[in-house]
């Protein structure tokens, strides 16, 4: 089979977002752009899955692009992951938009250049292309942010983000600009050859290495580099945090994954002393402490997901740390906890879109008290999502953190007290998620407060169906995508 | 001295001088114009790594459209409007300075030792004749994935800044409507308090 089937799916996902702009601009009616949009998307994560699932005997792809774009599995199983979160927020946003007058087409546009620029920076293979598909992603979601010009919350969400983004963005680039300077390489392979052979300045390499892993912690919000998170969450209109906390996350991890494994897999940058598994380990651990303490005290859900957001970012950065000593099981448990992590979020996020509507949006915890027994459907997907969220068995959550901290045990050493920390601030979690599921059964609204009332949206409806099928997939039968995953990781280890 | 050895240092000092310069001013306009001096001295820096090309495109693009597009912005808000008198601390002043030192003395610790052998360079290396080749036959990818990206600026800023679409003209009319309503049944109830 050709090679083109390789970055198919990116020139899908680029043709399918012109021919929607053009749509959007001549289609007087509105021409059911969250349909478009979601199908593209689909169809696009349906070829790398296939791509997964078959595993064809490829042609190897010319140099011209392998040197910039990966087309290896790991490249693959993103494409599946960023395309499935970013087709459940565009139904989200189906929904969502019309509900509250923001329909417009511009957003759908976003959402899919973004997811674009989401793969591309998961297959990226070259300092070039990471910088250029993270700020294509960026600047789509920034816009994503604002979309609501109306609200002064969404205004100071997206101009946070936009500052500490280009901040961040500038560290990093400052970073691959040091580790240039001191490997002479900025393809990741070459990086890693100038290591292995020796000619390399390594003060400048790690140096230029760290700054490069705060870029990305950024991204992927890890504490202390995470003060924008609760605003920017908060602010966005839902489908938008949807997409946030799921394909840009992922896509952040997917690079993070590539570029350590790839680049920086020696002995000098793994080893305790002076490479990233020790950064990543105090990241890790930061993360998930303050991330699951500061969901504690919140009292609007919004802004206690996005804290759960980054404790489930410090969850992640425990496997990627433990690829340094397992590097297979510590990738493969990495790939099947964002894929479990993105179902579940979106199927949380879709249940708190369609559990408002006009005026009547929720967010808070009052909001939601006693919705379970008016409204049963609504409450029950609530209920899943935050479910797999915890890790409660037989959700896809529960094997993702079960793989994660399977991985730092075996890594041994100590990845083992990680782990156990891991454990014991995600029963921390425990709290703030089941304090969802409390009220939303067992307490009724008090006297005179408002009363969120179920939207009514096909698009809604869809896609809350199609994120808890694969919530209860993943976490009954989790071995098809765990062999991919696995697969996934063998390649990029193997190499 | 060797001349580039002159042009690099002359041009490092203005560098410097006007990067500090654009965060330390008080006055926007003159922050604006230190920034212009970094740029422009920037571009003297890309003459001694032999970009010639980068160092045109650097004036033409970010002296010659950015700087004047910042100059208009200020103009616009009044270049009279200074800094508002930020509430910082001196505390967080020094913090700042301090961990912007040791940042510094960590770079100036890795590249000391570095290996200053210049690599050899390509015949053609940084003229107009280099640059695009390399852009358009290695660099293809990503330079193709750049105007995805400066697509997605585009849309954002329309997104971002475009004027009130119907449905949303229809929503405030609506809600201007109800907020008369609703003050008028105000008044019927209860008559507003005497001045």
């Amino acid at each position: 089979m050709s090679w083109w089937i390789g970055v198919a799916p990116l020139l899908l996902l680029l043709g399918g977002g012109l021919l929607i702009m053009l749509a959007d601009a001549f289609a007087k009616e509105r021409a059911e752009l969250a349909t478009t949009t979601t199908v593209t998307l689909a169809l696009s994560g349906a070829i790398s899955f296939y791509v997964l699932l078959v595993d064809p005997v490829l042609a190897p792809a010319p140099e011209l692009v392998t040197r910039y774009l990966a087309t290896d599995k790991l490249g693959a199983f993103f494409d599946v992951v960023i395309c499935l979160g970013a087709a459940l927020s565009t139904l989200l946003a189906g929904g969502y938009l019309r509900e509250h007058g923001l329909e417009r087409g511009e957003f759908y546009v976003l959402a899919l250049f973004s997811a674009f620029g989401a793969m591309v920076l998961a297959r990226a293979a070259d300092m070039a292309t990471l910088f250029i598909g993270l700020e294509t992603m960026s600047l789509g979601v920034y816009a994503m942010i604002a979309f609501r010009r109306r609200s002064a919350r969404a205004a100071e969400g997206a101009i946070k983000y936009f500052l500490l983004g280009s901040f961040a963005a500038a560290i990093l680039l400052f970073g691959s600009a040091l580790v240039y300077a001191g490997t002479g390489a900025t393809s990741f392979v070459g990086i890693a050859a100038a290591m292995a052979g020796g000619e390399a300045s390594t003060k400048l390499v790690l140096l230029g290495l760290l700054l490069v892993v705060v870029g990305l912690a950024f991204k992927v919000s890890a504490v202390p580099f995470h003060m924008w998170t609760p605003d920017a969450y908060e602010g966005a209109p839902t489908p938008a945090t949807t997409f946030m906390s799921v394909a840009v996350k992922s896509a952040a991890f997917a690079v993070f994954v590539r570029l350590l494994m790839t680049s920086f897999g020696d002995p000098l940058s793994t080893s305790a002393a002076a490479g990233w598994p020790p950064v990543l380990a105090g990241l890790a651990a930061v993360t998930m402490v303050f991330g699951n303490l500061a969901a504690l005290g919140q009292s609007s859900v919004k802004r206690m997901l996005a804290y759960s957001s980054i404790a489930h970012a410090g969850y992640v950065l425990v496997g990627l740390g433990a690829a340094a000593r397992v590097p297979e099981l510590g990738v493969s448990s990495v790939l099947f906890y964002l894929a479990a992590y993105t179902v579940s979020n979106a199927l949380a996020f879709g249940a708190l879109v369609y559990a408002g509507s006009k005026g009547k949006e929720a967010v808070s915890y009052a909001d939601l008290a006693g919705l379970g027994r008016r409204h049963p459907g609504v409450g029950l997907a609530m209920a899943v999502g935050v479910l797999s969220l915890m890790g409660f068995p037989p959700t896809a959550g529960f094997f993702g953190k079960y793989y994660v901290f399977n991985a730092a045990v075996q890594a041994g050493g100590g990845w083992v007290w990680l782990a156990v920390l891991g454990v014991l601030s995600s029963a921390v979690g425990a709290y703030y998620y089941l304090r969802v599921v409390v009220l939303m059964f067992m307490r009724e609204p008090a006297q005179g407060a408002p009363i969120a009332v179920p939207m009514k949206s096909g698009y809604v409806l869809v896609a809350l169906v199609a994120s808890a099928v694969f919530v209860m997939n993943l976490g009954l039968l989790p071995s098809t995508v765990l062999e991919m995953a696995v697969a996934a990781a063998q390649e990029l280890v193997g190499a | 001295m060797s001349s580039s050895t002159l042009l690099f240092c002359v041009c490092a000092f203005f560098a410097l001088a006007g990067a500090v310069g654009t965060v330390s001013a008080r006055r926007p306009l003159r922050a604006a114009m230190a920034l212009l001096a970094h740029i422009v001295a920037l571009a003297g820096l890309y003459l001694t790594l032999h970009a010639q090309l980068l160092a045109a495109i650097q004036l033409l693009v970010y002296a010659g459209a950015i700087v004047v597009l910042f100059v208009f912005v200020i103009m616009l808000i009044g270049p009279a409007s200074e800094t508002s008198g930020s509430g910082r601390a001196g505390m967080v002043r020094m913090t700042s300075l301090v961990l912007m030192g040791m940042v510094t003395v960590t770079i100036a610790f890795a590249i000391v030792d570095t290996d200053p052998a210049a690599p050899r360079l390509p015949a053609g290396y940084g003229d107009v004749e280099g640059v695009g080749g390399a852009l358009y036959t290695q660099g293809l990818v990503p330079f193709e994935i750049i105007s995805i990206t400066l697509l997605v600026a585009i849309i954002g800023a329309v997104a971002v800044a475009r004027g009130k679409t119907a449905v949303e003209k229809q929503i405030e009319a609506k809600e201007k409507a109800r907020a008369e309503v609703e003050a008028r049944l105000g008044e019927g109830a209860a008559p507003a308090p005497a001045e």
